[in-house]
């Protein structure tokens, strides 16, 4: 075969090899369109707020709470415990790299249900396995935690369980979202402090 | 003749090679790149279309509906529904892409409405919106009040 042959057929082999190539990246959905479809109508992608709530109260180190909105909505008000990235940011950078945190879980939320939904759509398409929504989003979060009230005579014990931890959550995100921005990381700090002075451990 | 018989291995591989490509870009059921730019619409909410702008809307309508929603009264005229959980199929996605009109989504669940839609925009589809009675399911309705008092 002469050079020039031998020349065609590389470049072939390398075109080939290029129409194979993955449609991936870090730009690109790389699950498939049916498993990812699966995916998302699977329910087990939603936490409740009530379940946030107890990952707040119990402070669960393997969960990230993860506020979707502007920046000067999350200083306003947030959900203890959870970090600011814009739903603009996340899908402007690489969401992989900002969700590479090592968490079991990595929940979503939003004002509503529409940025925490398509972050999750955005999220495991690009096959970030562990990311969740905070369902019905901060509007829920007020409806169910904030305005929690007990009306009735009788209450069974599971219902009381309830009833305490969205007290708690509630007394919580008020505390802390009452404090100035400079002494909003000292809460948290002072909060393990106390804790462990009442378990009687040392430092 | 002679040429083609001398480079008969060269031609047969390029034949092979324009199948292969000719296969992979026509193919429906698969993700555009640069998935940024097919979420774009979502950041500025221009995917989202309440029932004023949905009158204004001419043509047949798709309506893509999950299973625990029924198809919403108010849209009128020449309407064809789709399941959310078939709407891959190759006979729908099809449909969708090739129609030349509004595609909706609605459902009860909001947030599974987002999901759907931004799966079939990732697969190029852009005329779908997603179909709300109120445009306002990223505002916030309640006011935060601080509590003032020093514990």
């Amino acid at each position: 075969m002469n050079t020039r042959a031998k020349f065609s057929v590389v470049l072939l082999c390398l075109g080939l090899i290029l129409a194979f190539l993955p449609r991936s990246g870090n730009s690109s959905f790389i699950v498939r369109p049916k498993n990812l479809l699966s995916e998302l109508l699977d329910n087990n992608t939603y936490y409740s707020v009530d379940q946030v709530a107890r990952f707040i109260i119990s402070e669960d180190s393997t969960v990230q709470i993860i506020d979707l909105r502007k920046p000067e909505e999350f200083r306003t008000a947030n959900i203890p415990g959870s970090i600011n990235i814009p739903y603009y940011t996340l899908i402007d950078r690489n969401p992989g790299s900002i969700l590479k945190n090592g968490k079991a879980r990595n929940i979503f939320y939003s004002n509503g249900d529409f940025d925490s939904n398509y972050a999750l759509a955005i999220t495991r398409g690009l096959n970030i396995k562990n990311t969740y929504v905070m369902k019905g989003g901060l509007n829920e979060w007020y409806n169910t935690i904030m305005n929690s009230s007990f009306t009735g005579e009788k209450i069974t014990a599971r219902e009381n369980a309830m009833f305490e931890a969205r007290t708690k959550a509630k007394k919580m995100f008020t505390e802390m979202n009452s404090l100035p921005d400079s002494l909003k990381a000292k809460f948290f700090q002072t909060k393990h402090l106390t804790a462990k002075k009442l378990d009687g451990g040392c430092e | 003749m002679e040429i083609i018989k001398n480079n008969k291995v060269v031609i047969v591989l390029v034949v092979i090679l324009l199948v292969l490509v000719i296969i992979r870009s026509t193919s429906v059921n698969h993700f555009q790149s640069d998935a940024k730019r097919w979420a774009e619409p979502s950041v500025s909410q221009s995917n989202i279309i309440t029932l004023e702008n949905v009158k204004l809307l001419t043509g047949k309508k798709l309506i893509i509906l999950d299973k625990n929603s029924s198809s919403p009264g108010e849209i009128t005229g020449d309407v064809q529904n789709i399941p959310a959980d078939s709407v891959l199929s190759k006979i729908y996605i099809s449909l969708i892409k090739n129609h030349n009109g509004p595609v909706l989504i609605f459902s009860m669940d909001q947030g599974l409405s987002a999901r759907i839609w931004m799966i079939l925009s990732q697969m190029g589809c852009q005329s779908v919106y997603i179909y709300t009675k109120t445009s306002d399911n990223e505002l916030l309705k309640y006011k935060f009040r601080p509590d003032t008092i020093m514990h």
